[in-house]
């Protein structure tokens, strides 16, 4: 297993930005001992969880749970954890994040001290756990409380943060009063809370500040982000998923912004160059859904070298521009943050119901698919998660059923050709997200060329 | 027995191998049918709405087919063989279905049932995760627009008297399944595991009255039985989520053990709790369905930071049960991919620990194909225990 892992390459990235991500990461999370050793506290959670700026707002260092795990898993190294888990009878099918989470913790708890060789020096033990009741992942709202069973003493707060589904005869307008101020109410339990645990009052101007800052941080990704739509694009999903860090990582932060706007300048650089992620783009994908393999980050190199790109994905873009959304005219920061949550939620309600058949996850792809001159759908299904990947199966069913947007010619009863319109080609590859026994490089690869035949085919029976 | 209860047992048989046959015959006389899956859909408000709430089961005996072309395999196996069995047509007498938030299988795949099922009505319950006073208002809130959507699907609003009315049915009927689980209790018990699990079964596809009618004759029936027909043996409690069909009930009962009481959904975590009638009737099922069903999708918090009390506030009615039932042992038995369940699968065996009741745990797919190993299993525990 160490021979592997020294086998195991660094991926090549198209932009220094993704690059500079891997000693960002590494720095953070020796950070976060460094921080338990200074006093400072420290508190387990989750990203996407509506209370990065009032952790920052309040001194509090957040140790990303899911981030380690998936160092881990990029690093190969979460077998050992996975394992111990297993060990303690929870099962393989559970949330690899969480069970490499389990297995570490409980290590480092029975030996007092950071497990052998821990990946970048190891997780900081918390003096709290900030789990997520959510409408999306259960193990948000299971792992901390398991994790007590070995940390018995480490508090829990639980946030609640919903939002509405999408129903035909609800409009989020009928219900939002009444999710706003739940949310708010949450958060402010969540604040009482860190309050006592940290013995100091929240400063609300300086929480105004730094929601400010998450505010115009979203904004600017966004911005960035839309940068990927010229031909060729500048950049990937591969170097999507080193980007991602400081806006799941680091929100509220000057970082965080400041990584963006560095971003946003190497961008419009390779554009005026006309630089892309490979010379020759000839097939321009979407990553329409599914958490990567950590461990196999290097298959969007795979596809580069096929001719293929990726210039969007749905998949860590959990932000939406501010300026799009209702906000009120208010001073109250945790009222910002929860029209915020409500306002991403329902992005793109009202854009589906004006598209008979859809639904704000296909809308998403198929705006994305024209915003990003898109010319197939690649998705993942990690077995061990279902918050990400259920649903993704019949997203793409429907996006085939609504949406065809290939002219071709097709051949007639009578032998004459008619014109006519077809699907995107889609991909969905198989494995997990950090537990690497799931994964073949050759099944994966195998897939990846045919997926490729498949597009070239669809351009040459291409009309205009 | 005499004949009046013989007939009671066969109709129980009838309806238990032709499921949903009742709510087929409903159907045609222009009743509502609104299926549901999970113990948290509040069904006093469709029964309310004057529709009938019908519990979606899955086919073990019927491998997963067309509803994985739609469906991804890692979801929960028994809520995919409920969609499987639904695309299917096994249940095409349903007009709605009604989704709550109970876990991610649900969740995640509510827009999955909505448009492949493509029934007249859907909706989605946002159960909150916590327990707060802010979760209660929320939950109370989120039950009424729920009544005012099943309002419109219906054409009639759902008054206040209704909702209080479907409140004291599903109370009685609560009543009675406790009466039942009465039988469970003497060694040998009057009833087996087996006989229970297809009454209760059956009750869920009823209108509310009639499976009140029905547990009324069932009772009557057992109270008859003077002699318990049969044999003293091993206790056994099965600990989990939800076990619609007999045969891990069968298996265990068939290897020569009683199972005597369950914490399951479709057994005592659903059937028992009752909802207060004093006071606000939404306030009242929210109270029901978010703190008194212990399902471990809710958040219990732990106030004291102390490793056994924790243990007892979320599996504290395990105890109760086992003392009730005096049960010998249990087995925790928890689906593949259940990530609330399986989350606590080292809480709950340290909390059986702690209470010195053996356990056996297991994870199983939703299907007969696991019979062998499971038999294997079962046979050593029950050795093991004698």
């Amino acid at each position: 297993m160490a021979e592997e892992k020294k086998k195991h390459k660094k991926r090549r990235t198209a932009t220094k930005a993704a690059a500079s991500i891997g000693p960002m990461v590494k720095a953070a999370i020796g950070g976060t001992i460094k921080a338990k050793e200074e006093g400072k506290k420290t508190a387990y959670s989750f990203i996407v969880c509506l209370y990065d700026e009032i952790l920052r707002a309040m001194d509090i260092v957040p140790v990303w749970t899911e981030n380690y795990a998936g160092v881990c898993g990029a690093k190969r190294d979460a077998e050992r954890f996975l394992e111990r888990a297993e060990s303690l009878s929870f099962s393989r099918s559970l949330c690899t994040y969480a069970l490499c989470g389990l297995g570490f913790d409980q290590w480092r708890e029975e030996l007092a001290e950071m497990p052998p060789d821990a990946p970048w020096g190891g997780q900081a033990r918390p003096d709290m756990m900030l789990s997520s009741g959510q409408i999306l992942c259960d193990p948000r709202n299971k792992w901390y409380q398991a994790a007590q069973q070995f940390m018995p003493d480490v508090p829990i707060h639980n946030v609640d943060l919903p939002y509405p589904f999408y129903e035909d005869d609800i409009h989020y307008s009928e219900v939002q009063d009444y999710y706003i101020k739940h949310i708010m109410e949450e958060l402010r339990g969540l604040v009482a809370f860190l309050e006592k645990q940290t013995g100091t009052k929240m400063d609300y101007d300086r929480l105004r500040e730094t929601v400010d800052l998450g505010e115009r941080t979203w904004n600017l990704l966004h911005e960035t982000y839309e940068l990927r739509r010229a031909v060729p694009t500048p950049m990937g999903t591969g170097d999507a998923m080193n980007t991602m860090v400081p806006m799941a990582f680091m929100l509220g932060t000057q970082t965080a912004y400041d990584f963006y706007a560095e971003l946003n300048k190497e961008l419009k650089e390779k554009i005026a160059r006309k630089e892309g992620v490979i010379e020759n783009e000839k097939y321009r994908l979407l990553w329409g859904g599914g958490l990567p393999s950590w461990f196999a980050l290097t298959d969007f190199n795979y596809f580069n070298s096929k001719g293929a790109v990726f210039p969007a994905e749905t998949t860590y873009r959990m932000i939406q521009p501010i300026y799009n959304m209702y906000m009120p005219d208010t001073n109250d920061p945790i009222e910002r943050l929860a029209w915020r949550w409500f306002g991403y939620w329902v992005y793109w309600y009202d854009q589906a119901r004006k598209r008979p058949g859809s639904h704000p996850d296909v809308e998403w792809l198929i705006q994305y698919i024209e915003d990003y001159q898109i010319e197939g759908v690649v998705m993942h299904e990690a077995f061990s998660c279902r918050t990400w990947h259920l649903g993704l199966i019949w997203q793409l069913n429907q996006l085939a059923k609504i949406y065809k947007p290939i002219p071709v010619l097709m051949l007639g009863k009578d032998g004459s050709e008619k014109k006519s319109n077809r699907e995107l080609p889609s991909l969905v590859l198989e494995s997990d997200i950090i537990d690497i026994t799931t994964y073949s490089e050759i099944d994966t690869r195998n897939r990846i060329d045919a997926f490729i035949e498949t597009l070239e085919s669809v351009k040459q029976s291409k009309t205009n | 027995m005499n004949k009046k209860n013989i007939d009671i047992l066969s109709k129980v048989e009838s309806y238990y191998s032709d499921y949903g046959q009742r709510a087929r015959e409903l159907k045609n006389e222009g009743k509502k049918i609104i299926g549901y899956a999970c113990s948290l859909v509040p069904l006093e408000i469709i029964t309310a709405a004057g529709c009938i709430p019908f519990r979606i089961r899955g086919d073990v005996h019927d491998p997963i087919t067309k509803g994985d072309t739609n469906l991804e395999t890692i979801a929960c196996p028994f809520y995919r063989s409920c969609f499987d069995q639904s695309v299917k047509g096994k249940y095409d007498f349903l007009d709605g279905s009604v989704v709550a938030h109970g876990c991610d299988s649900m969740t995640r795949t509510y827009a999955v049932w909505q448009y492949t099922l493509d029934l007249s009505y859907s909706h989605f319950i946002n159960l909150p995760h916590t327990l707060s006073k802010s979760s209660m208002e929320f939950f109370r809130a989120e039950l009424n627009t729920f009544i005012k959507s099943l309002g419109r699907f219906t054409g009639k609003e759902i008054s206040d008297d209704a909702l209080a009315e479907a409140i004291g049915l599903y109370n009685e009927n609560r009543d009675k399944v406790k009466a039942l689980y009465e039988f469970r209790k003497p060694d040998p018990p009057t009833v087996s595991g087996t006989e229970i699990t297809k009454i209760l079964t059956v009750g869920s596809s009823l209108p509310v009255t009639e499976a009140n009618n029905l547990f009324d004759k069932v009772l009557e029936e057992l109270g008859q039985r003077e002699e318990s027909p049969f044999k003293k043996a091993r206790r056994i409690m099965i600990d989990g989520a939800c076990v619609d069909n007999i045969e891990l009930v069968k298996l265990i009962e068939d290897l020569g053990a009683n199972v005597v009481i369950d914490t399951l959904c479709n057994g005592t975590r659903d059937n028992l709790p009752h909802t207060e009638t004093k006071g606000d009737p939404l306030s009242a099922l929210a109270d029901r369905y978010l703190d008194k069903i212990n399902c471990p999708r809710t958040y219990r918090e732990n106030k004291d930071q102390d490793l056994q009390k924790e243990l007892e506030s979320r599996f504290g009615d395990i105890g109760f049960y086992a003392r009730e039932f005096n049960v010998d042992a249990a087995i925790l038995y928890v689906y593949k991919y259940c990530d609330p369940f399986g989350f606590e699968v080292p809480a709950r065996k340290s909390y059986f620990d702690s209470i010195k009741l053996p356990v056996l745990y297991l994870e199983d797919e939703y299907s007969t194909g696991t019979i062998g190993q499971l038999k294997t299993r079962i046979q050593a525990f029950l050795e093991m225990i004698q």
